[in-house]
């Protein structure tokens, strides 16, 4: 065999992880991995920015992430020092120091999802009161609307804003049940 | 001269970078496994590279990418990247089915013997023969890579070979005579 046939010999195929490490490097998709929550097991995505999703462990979760956020899933695990911001971040209902990846809400929706970020366990506040504290009073339509969009309940607790009059209000995260479980379970209701 | 991967970059970089890391990644992994020596440190400087080219894509104007020629473009961030020793970054997700599906590295079994040839080699001639013979870059695309002048990179790979030749038959003639 020629020299030259035994170098081209040399040449492989690059392992399948190399594709794989840099689609959620470059962040053209993002990772997921399943943990557990005060609901059961949810999936928890994430790409360099940060958290992008968190959603019901249920049939369908990867298509419902690709249809709203227009990248690929791939299962993965994150980077080493979140694993634990997010168990933690679940277990008590705030991001601490864990990132969020804001990208698919608009700047008014980050804003308010911020103010959320910070309602204390044990505590709810109304849509009205986060209008408010986002600068817009009397918006509290639209809040109801970023609640619905929250790209990352449990994570961001929106579950803690509830009706002025009294009433819990919805909950994109399986329901109405699943708002007075949370709520119960942190002493905010009875 | 561009081609039309590098059209289809700069027009829209997200839906066609899979293509160049499909096209490129065998001829970097192979080509920085016999450079790195080692087949982890190769797998995570071939990501780190097609990474590191992604991000320095979506800041370059489209006329820029059109131009490019992209398979020397991407050696010189990989040399770069094999120069300074980078590791890749803790902090980003690792794809974890791939890794745990049981990849084993098949290393092959004279990958020993092309080790210690390696180092016989002068650096430059090691390089120029690995990029054109194993990555199977052309001698543009080497000297776009390694900023040296095609006519040394000609030199380099005959005089590479040619030192190979001879380190070669030096084995077999010991062989022979054990």
């Amino acid at each position: 065999m020629t020299l030259e046939r035994q170098l081209q010999g040399l040449s492989v195929a690059a392992p399948s992880s190399v594709s794989g490490g840099v689609s959620l490097g470059t962040g053209l998709s993002d990772g997921f991995s399943v943990f557990e929550s005060p609901l059961g097991s949810v999936v928890v995505a994430f790409n360099p920015l940060g958290v992008s999703a968190v959603d019901l462990l249920t049939e369908g979760f990867e298509g419902r992430f690709v249809e709203r956020f227009r990248r690929q899933l791939l299962e993965a695990r994150p980077p080493s020092d979140w694993e634990e911001l997010i168990v933690r971040a679940l277990a008590q209902g705030t991001p601490g120091a864990l990132p969020v990846d804001f990208r698919s809400v608009t700047a008014f929706q980050r804003q308010v999802l911020e103010h959320t970020a910070a309602i204390p366990r044990g505590e709810t506040r109304s849509y009205g009161w986060l209008a408010g504290q986002a600068g817009r009073p009397g918006a509290a339509r639209a809040v109801g609307q970023t609640m619905a969009r929250n790209p990352v309940p449990l994570v961001i607790p929106c579950h803690r804003v509830v009706l002025s009059g009294g009433g819990i209000g919805h909950y994109a995260l399986g329901g109405t049940e699943h708002k007075r479980l949370l709520l119960k379970s942190e002493g905010a209701i009875l | 001269m561009g081609d039309n991967l590098a059209t289809d970059l700069a027009s829209d970089l997200d839906e066609s970078f899979p293509e160049l890391v499909t096209r490129f990644q065998n001829g970097v992994f192979s080509g920085l496994r016999q450079l790195a020596g080692d087949h982890h440190r190769a797998e995570d400087l071939t990501q780190e590279t097609f990474i590191r080219a992604y991000l320095a894509l979506r800041s370059y104007p489209a006329e820029r990418i059109r131009d490019m020629r992209l398979r020397g473009w991407v050696w010189t961030i990989a040399l770069n990247l094999l120069r300074n020793d980078v590791r890749s970054s803790g902090r980003r997700p690792v794809p974890l089915q791939l890794r745990d599906a049981g990849y084993t590295p098949s290393e092959p079994p004279d990958s020993q013997a092309w080790r210690r040839r390696w180092e016989l080699l002068p650096p430059t001639q090691r390089r120029a023969v690995i990029l054109r013979h194993v990555a199977g870059l052309s001698y543009p695309e080497i000297t776009e890579a390694t900023g040296r002048p095609a006519s040394t990179v000609r030199s380099d790979v005959r005089r590479g070979l040619a030192r190979l030749r001879s380190i070669i038959e030096e084995e077999t003639s010991e062989e022979e005579s054990r």
